[in-house]
């Protein structure tokens, strides 16, 4: 006999999940140690920027619990969640807060990115369009705001763990086969329209963060005409 | 004891005019001048190991560099210009004034990767020069880290 059990995370929600994981640990990683690991810190944020893109489409007209509507924090359910009065399956009012916060932040540091500069010999692939200065004031952003979304990370993982050990509920399982045990609704929606819908609005938003339409540099001078000196 | 402290004195004075006097506004120009010019040539080192290879670019670009390297630009970081102007606002941190230590750890780290690069460059090896490139950024980084305000 088997327990019942519902369908919570959809595929592309789960692939979301930890693709992102991957592309922040290998963003902090890359940006801390610099070098030449930085062209890979900005390749890793063009892959962001088609995660967040996705994440926020998928969000719309992806499947119930990944829809941003159905787990919409407010004040009011939040107050219900601390009381104890909430019911429900998905992403709680206070791991919705968790959700939002992560996806700006995140999505912060992808567009600050794209116009940063490092002094030395990177520039984000959007820079040209801002200018020094502002490419100046946005990069300090970017390493202002990776402080948080560190720290943001570190809570989630130990509300993950709070979760485990003192309410005995293992919140990863059901983000790794979609399967959550208990009694409820399943997922429904987001089918195959909705995912190419998606995915064609990720790959835009990561051309367009690609500066790849950004008009060519004019050619350097010929050799020749180069003086000596 | 007099005479030694006469001695002492006087090869104070002497290495205070042998050091020409700097202004503090120039000092932070020249701190400036530096780096920018650095960066032209970081950027010509990466078209070059990026793209088509030429070996005389390279080797121009690299001993400028190492030249700038070596050239005891922490002279110019003389006291009192942790804050001030010189082409812009100056993004020293107080710290590097203080941590004489770690100043010195990252400052000979950035000597060593920038006489090795241009060592490599001399060679023409693309792919070695390219590699060089990278921790020469990284000896950059180190500095940029510790002792410039990101705003």
């Amino acid at each position: 006999m088997t327990s019942p059990r519902i369908r919570l995370w959809d595929l592309p929600t789960r692939i979301f999940h930890w693709g992102l994981v991957l592309c922040i640990a290998g963003a902090v990683i890359s940006g801390q140690i610099g070098g030449g690991l930085i062209e890979w810190h900005g390749r890793i944020g063009l892959a962001v920027v088609g995660l967040i893109v996705f994440r926020l489409v998928w969000g719309i007209v992806g499947s119930t619990y990944a829809r941003f509507l159905h787990f919409f924090p407010t004040p009011g359910n939040i107050k219900a969640y601390l009381r104890g009065d909430w019911q429900g399956e998905g992403h709680n009012p206070l791991g919705a807060l968790a959700v939002f916060g992560l996806l700006a932040l995140v999505a912060i540091q992808a567009v600050t990115g794209l116009f940063s500069n490092d002094d030395i010999a990177f520039v984000g692939p959007l820079f040209d369009l801002v200018g020094r200065d502002l490419s100046n004031r946005l990069t300090g952003i970017h390493h202002l705001a990776s402080n948080i979304l560190i720290g943001l990370v570190v809570l989630h993982i130990a509300a993950v763990m709070f979760y485990l050990h003192a309410r005995k509920q293992n919140l990863v399982k059901p983000m790794i086969t979609g399967w959550k045990e208990g009694h409820g609704k399943s997922a429904s929606g987001g089918g195959a329209v909705a995912l190419v819908v998606a995915l064609v609005l990720a790959v835009g938003a990561v051309y367009g963060a690609s500066g790849a339409w950004l008009p060519e540099p004019p050619p350097p001078p010929p050799t020749a005409e180069t003086p000596s000196w | 004891m007099k005479s030694k402290l006469l001695l002492a004195l006087l090869s104070l004075t002497l290495a205070g005019t042998a050091a020409a006097q700097v202004k503090p506004e120039d000092a932070i120009k020249f701190r400036q001048s530096g780096y920018t010019f650095m960066a032209w040539n970081m950027a010509r080192i990466k078209a070059n190991v990026e793209g088509t290879y030429n070996k005389e670019e390279v080797i121009k670009a690299a001993n400028a560099i190492q030249a700038i390297a070596n050239s005891g630009m922490g002279a110019l970081y003389l006291p009192g210009t942790d804050k001030g102007k010189g082409w812009e606002d100056t993004r020293v941190k107080p710290e590097l004034f203080t941590n004489k230590e770690g100043v010195a750890k990252v400052g000979m780290a950035f000597n060593k990767e920038a006489n090795e690069m241009a060592k490599v460059a001399a060679t023409g090896d693309q792919a070695a020069a390219k590699e060089q490139f990278g921790k020469l950024g990284g000896s950059c980084k180190g500095c940029h880290d510790d002792f410039k305000v990101k705003k």
